[in-house]
């Protein structure tokens, strides 16, 4: 019994190494569908969204075939760990906390944040144009901290809120003049909303990385630099042959890659 | 209302059921196992189940998910691999999610069936000794008939306490009814519509098996005159 056991646990010894050395067939790729436009599903239970069409780009470009795993955010990072998929692709914020756990590729977008005020206001986005206006931002936000650094010292009243929502109904209401917010929330969220009417974006993308940071990447489990270097190679491949032009004008009408 | 996602989440509905159903009958058995163990006469099983009723009990539910869950499969994947047999095992995630709430919820249950076992009175037991039953004759014929009564109302409220505890498996990506009801929402920036239908569907569960309960209560107080102390 024992013998056997040798022969079999040889046989599966001679088998790996072969196993090893192919170039995997498929990627895992871990994703939580909670955030529209990035990652959600349709009423159908469709998987669906701006990261959801990246990764397929990507496992084009890789000749790879996608394996969508479903997770909760809770437990994004331990199932990467735990092999359950091998990368993120969830619009994961590049922070210094989680480089610790996994590494990341080079950002895949970086949406900017950007100012917004009523079109006919007669603002052009310039800190000396904003002196004497109030600025509503949301509190201990990036946001709030890129007010009171550019905009405060020109003169303007920068006005903390609790939600992003209390921002957006009192620019309607005429209380603040203007609102430094993430170009795809404030999007979503007001601007297309029949109550944003009027409203716009002034001025270009706010560009501050000690402030807003490095973006979103795709992680994988620390040391598979193998993986990265491919999804890093991929990312440059898709940016310049416009598949990603393609995908992100399917969802937004701005550029969401960052300078 | 709800932007055609309703079925989505119902699906998801179905999955708690199950999740939560399953789950009570590994509980019941771990229960039922873990106050036999502690009432027996062996020493050292008794202390086994009481660590077992402590540790669990002590800690939080998530925390033993997400250790099992995930802690299970890294311990499971780096043994493999020292034994070069590569990544060949994969844990479940509905299988891991009814054995975690099925292996805390035991703990909770033995507690439940301990008082309930010792609040029948001894003279019935020795009675069917006198008569010459074996000890599973006296268990299963004699005792647990009458602590069914006594460990009902405990055996509900952790049934109860349990089944919305099942939302605990969307932390490891199974998709029961709160993923959904969060997905749902996240979907259509309506969150608490779908919370409230998903908390309505958690009540309808209860309130259904609350009326089970009901019947159950009667049918095991035959016999038994209210009132009347044991």
């Amino acid at each position: 019994m024992k013998k056997l056991a040798l022969i079999g646990l040889s046989a599966l010894l001679g088998l790996s190494p072969a196993a090893f050395a192919e170039t995997p067939k498929e990627l895992r790729v871990g994703l939580e569908a909670a955030y529209e436009p990035f990652t959600y599903k349709t009423a159908d239970g469709q998987l669906t969204g701006f990261d959801v069409d990246i990764a397929n780009a990507l496992c084009e470009e890789l000749q790879v075939k996608c394996t969508f795993v479903e997770q909760d955010w809770k437990g994004i990072i331990p199932a990467l760990n735990a092999k359950k998929y091998d990368a993120i692709i969830s619009s994961m914020s590049i922070t210094e906390e989680r480089k610790k756990a996994v590494d990341f590729t080079e950002k895949y977008y970086n949406t900017p944040a950007r100012l917004v005020a009523r079109a006919d206001a007669g603002l052009d986005g310039s800190p000396t144009g904003l002196k004497g206006k109030k600025i509503g931002v949301l509190k201990a936000s990036t946001h709030e901290k890129y007010a009171q650094k550019a905009y405060a010292p020109a003169g303007a009243t920068v006005v903390p809120y609790e939600s992003t929502q209390q921002v957006y109904l009192d620019m309607v209401a005429g209380r603040v003049d203007a609102t430094v917010a993430d170009s795809v929330e404030v999007s979503v969220g007001f601007l297309k909303k029949p109550e944003g009417q009027g409203f716009a974006f002034v001025g270009g993308p706010l560009q501050d990385e000690a402030i807003f940071g490095q973006g979103a990447g795709i992680a994988v489990r620390k040391g598979d630099t193998a993986l990265r270097d491919r999804l890093n190679a991929a990312i440059q491949a898709i940016r310049a042959n416009g598949k990603y032009q393609a995908i992100q004008d399917k969802y937004f009408d701005f550029d969401v890659y960052g300078g | 209302m709800f932007d055609g996602y309703i079925g989505h989440i119902l699906d998801g509905a179905v999955i708690t059921l199950e999740v939560a159903f399953l789950s009570l009958l590994v509980a019941t058995g771990l229960g039922l196992l873990g106050a036999a163990l502690r009432l027996s006469h062996n020493r050292w099983l008794s202390r086994l189940s009481a660590w077992y009723c402590i540790t669990i009990r002590g800690i939080p539910d998530l925390v033993l998910m997400l250790l099992f869950f995930y802690g299970g499969q890294i311990l499971a994947n780096q043994a493999l691999e020292k034994l070069g047999l590569g990544e060949r095992f994969a844990f479940d995630q509905f299988i891991s999610g009814v054995a975690t709430l099925g292996f805390i919820y035991g703990a909770y249950l033995s507690e439940t069936f301990r008082g309930a076992i010792l609040a029948v009175p001894r003279g019935q037991a020795e009675a069917g000794q006198a008569y010459g039953m074996n000890k599973y004759q006296v268990f299963f014929g004699i005792v647990l008939p009458q602590m069914i009564r006594l460990a009902l109302p405990g055996y509900t409220n952790n049934w109860l306490v349990m089944t919305k505890a099942s939302a605990l498996v969307s932390v490891i990506g199974l998709q029961d009814m709160m993923y959904r009801a969060k997905e749902a929402g996240s979907a259509t920036r309506e969150p608490f519509t779908y919370l409230l239908l998903a908390g309505a569907v958690y009540l309808a569960i209860t309130s259904v098996s609350l009326l089970l309960v009901k019947w159950a209560e009667k049918r095991y107080s035959v016999g038994v005159r209210l009132g009347e102390v044991s």
